[in-house]
């Protein structure tokens, strides 16, 4: 059975991406790590042979921090299919007006969210693992 | 002299211990260290944005922090916008062995990886204020 890809944005400017980065992380470490990895999506981004083969006819599972859809149109552009998109700004959409914290720290609240969508992550993979056996 | 920027590009890669380093210590530079002059770039923009993303090189002088010697920040840079004017490899400063360490949360980090994301830091900090100077 070939592990989920859960490739995170990890968007530099602002909490949207630190939120996608720790979700990956914490799916691919903590609730997952058997099922899941992540692969850095910057190596992906060069076009390098080796990191395309990492994702090339994989499921993939992308967490971007915006509509700008970095992790998701990388992962396609590199053979990955696609089979999830999360934006962690929607997630925050649930959220009004709470302070997740910044691209360098999150608060208790910004984990919470985290949390959650790592719920709806985990439940993602479940599924794509049912469809593939 | 006063109006200078200059660019900090990491890697953020998630694989290893060398990314969070990377992306932890670009943070600090925008920060605390040269907060208003550093500029920075989501790096998978180049593929995922437009035009203006691939001029980022052409605009500033860049320093970009790679987690580990396979450079991805600097081969995806010189690419798809220009030359970087100098170049940070977590696995130059702190090692292969700790840059290609398992990857850390921002929520589990030590004061030990602190410590490292300081050091990278003031290596990215030398190597900014000599761009400034010859500018
Ligand atoms: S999706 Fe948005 S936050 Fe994430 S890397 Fe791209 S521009 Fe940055
Ligand atoms: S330089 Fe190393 S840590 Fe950074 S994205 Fe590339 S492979 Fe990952």
């Amino acid at each position: 059975m070939s592990k989920v890809k859960v490739i995170p944005c990890s968007g530099i400017g602002k909490v949207f991406g630190l939120m996608a980065r720790e979700s990956a992380l914490k799916v691919t470490n903590e609730l997952k790590p058997n099922e899941t990895e992540t692969v850095c999506l910057a190596h992906i981004v060069t076009g390098d042979e080796d990191s395309k083969s990492k994702i090339e006819g994989f499921p993939c599972i992308t967490i971007d921090g915006c509509p700008k859809l970095c992790a998701a149109k990388n992962a396609e552009l590199a053979g990955g299919i696609v089979k999830m998109q999360y934006r962690t700004v929607d997630e925050m959409r649930n959220h009004r007006g709470v302070d997740a914290g910044t691209a360098t720290a999150l608060t208790p609240d910004g984990w919470k969210v985290v949390d959650e969508l790592c719920e709806k992550i985990c439940e993602k993979v479940d599924d794509i693992l049912k469809e593939e056996k | 002299m006063a109006d200078l920027k200059i660019g900090v590009l990491s890697c953020s890669g998630e694989e290893c211990l060398g990314g969070t380093i990377s992306r932890l210590a670009t943070r600090k530079m925008l920060e605390e260290l040269r907060p208003g002059q550093t500029v920075t770039l989501c790096l998978p923009l180049y593929l995922a944005g437009g035009e203006e993303e691939r001029f980022f090189a052409k605009a500033f002088p860049v320093i970009t922090v790679d987690g580990c010697s396979k450079c991805c920040a600097k081969r995806a840079t010189e690419k798809y916008s220009g030359k970087v004017s100098d170049i940070v490899d977590v696995s130059e400063i702190l090692g292969n062995d700790v840059a290609l360490d398992k990857t850390v949360s921002t929520k589990d980090m030590t004061s030990q990886h602190m410590e490292m994301v300081d050091k990278v830091a003031k290596v990215i900090c030398e190597k900014f204020d000599k761009i400034a100077e010859n500018k």
